[in-house]
């Protein structure tokens, strides 16, 4: 399956990208997830101030069909979330790079060493689809 | 081992995503739920529905024997109609719902859901004593697409040959090439449309024809949407084993004024230990299992079908609640990930049709 994988991110396998900047890291969902999932309806993320940890769940995301979990690429504070996003989760179908859903204050840098590389995240996709 | 239809080739070629759906590869979506959902409300779309099982009763008692097997009344209508019926236990319970098309006199067409078919031929079989016709499972030798929308009838009368303005729940057969189709006026859209049964051939170029025609291919997800926005129950959702007619809404269906079918006893009684609720949310999208709770926070009952309405954009959803705990205040909540969200209790289905 070809995908558009953008060489400035890191990515998960539960298929979330990550954009490092600085100690802050914004979270969204890979462009191969957005067209998995479908017409995406509903969208639920933290508030600012909440905790999320590596590897477990801190929202969901919904097509009309499907409710998927959505997994934290690392630990830390949620310091920003994307409003427009939840009126119009559609945006996420329609630029899924363009539409991050968090963004975290990142407690241990070392986390972001476990995350895939765009080069990792193509062999990922292509081996496990 | 999964089944494939004959189109199956032709789902792939169009780029369907294929999911396995009671024992068969079936296209789930082609593009986009949505547009497929729109383009059925406002348009015309086609389903590939051959999956679906048919079996012909044939000879003196074709009528009086479906008459018996199911609890509406299909000798009350007149040849040429279909009739939507539960085919129920004599203890009541629903082994299936289906559609008898009265095709011509002794000749009676009875299309069940893909899951049940194994099921309910061998009760139909069990129960064929006594009457005078013959019972045979045909699922293997045809082949079904349900055109819906509002343009379905102008599209379908430039395909078929003397395609009549059938009424809502009629059928009749129609030329197509040099083959002959069993064109009904039936669906499960809530939409105008057309179900369509021919063998395999004739319909993969019926739906050949729909594709240069530029009729939408829609798959199982917008198919269930549709259903659900105009209130359709689904057989392993709102109707089950554990369930009779009263308990999924469907007292209109048993007509106990009919002298004898089989489960009357029982259901003259009136079982019910259920009601079937339509909810509709403002905020949050209810899915099946999802608890239904009274404004105390008690548990009542469970989501049987949900999804987000295309059509009005919030949460829908059936619910089966246990009759004892039905809230007099109507006041319902839906339990979604440990946070409840507020349900209105809607009456009339979600959306209208545009059927006849």
């Amino acid at each position: 399956m070809a995908t558009n994988i953008p060489g400035n991110l890191k990515y998960t396998k539960e298929h979330e990208w990550a954009l490092v900047d600085g100690s802050t890291v914004a979270i969204g969902i890979t462009d191969f997830a957005q067209s998995a999932l479908g017409d995406i309806v509903f969208l639920e993320v933290p508030e600012v101030g909440a905790e999320v940890k590596t590897g477990t769940t801190f929202g969901v995301v919904e097509s009309i069909k499907s409710v998927s979990d959505l997994y934290s690429p690392v630990s830390g504070e949620v310091v920003a979330k994307n409003n427009d996003l939840e009126s119009s989760p559609e945006k996420i179908n329609e630029d899924a790079y363009g539409s991050w859903l968090i963004k975290v204050k990142v407690k241990n840098s070392s986390d972001l060493e476990n995350l895939m590389s765009p080069e990792q995240y193509q062999e990922f996709c292509n081996s496990s689809h | 081992m999964t089944l494939r239809t004959q189109l199956y080739e032709e789902h792939v070629k169009l780029g369907a995503k294929i999911v396995p759906f009671a024992g068969w590869d079936m296209p789930v979506q082609y593009t986009s739920v949505k547009d497929e959902v729109l383009a059925i409300r406002n348009s015309a779309g086609v389903f590939d529905v051959s999956h679906m099982g048919e079996f012909f009763l044939e000879g003196t008692d074709a009528e009086a024997f479906a008459d018996y097997l199911v609890t509406n009344d299909i000798l009350s209508a007149p040849t040429g109609k279909a009739v939507y019926s539960p085919l129920c236990r004599e203890n009541g319970t629903v082994i299936d719902d289906l559609i008898v098309y009265k095709l011509s006199p002794g000749r009676v067409l009875i299309c069940v859901n893909a899951s049940n078919i194994e099921k309910d031929f061998a009760w139909i079989k069990s129960k064929h004593v006594g009457f005078s016709c013959n019972l045979s499972d045909r699922s293997q030798d045809y082949s079904l697409v349900a055109l819906q929308g509002p343009a379905s009838f102008k599209i379908l009368s430039t395909v078929v040959q003397d395609l009549p303005d059938l009424e809502y729940y009629s059928v009749h057969e129609c030329g197509f090439g040099s083959k002959q189709v069993i064109v009904a006026r039936t669906g499960y859209t809530g939409e105008d449309g057309f179900e369509i049964f021919g063998d395999h051939e004739t319909i993969k170029s019926l739906w050949q024809k729909f594709m240069t025609l530029k009729v939408v291919p829609c798959g199982l997800a917008a198919r269930d949407v549709l259903r659900l926005e105009v209130c359709y129950p689904l057989y392993g959702h709102e109707l089950s084993d554990e369930v009779n007619p009263y308990d999924a809404g469907l007292g209109w269906t048993v007509k106990l004024a009919k002298p004898k079918f089989i489960g009357k006893d029982a259901l003259a009684k009136k079982p019910v230990k259920f009601k079937l609720v339509k909810l509709l949310l403002e905020k949050g999208i209810p899915r099946e299992g999802y608890p239904v709770l009274n404004a105390a926070r008690e548990v009542i009952g469970a989501v049987t079908s949900g999804t987000m309405s295309v059509v009005l954009n919030k949460g829908i959803a059936f619910a089966r609640i246990n009759l004892d705990k039905a809230p007099a205040d109507e006041v319902f909540l839906v339990d979604i990930r440990q946070k409840p969200y507020e349900a209105q209790l809607v009456k009339k289905p979600f959306v209208t049709g545009g059927h006849k």
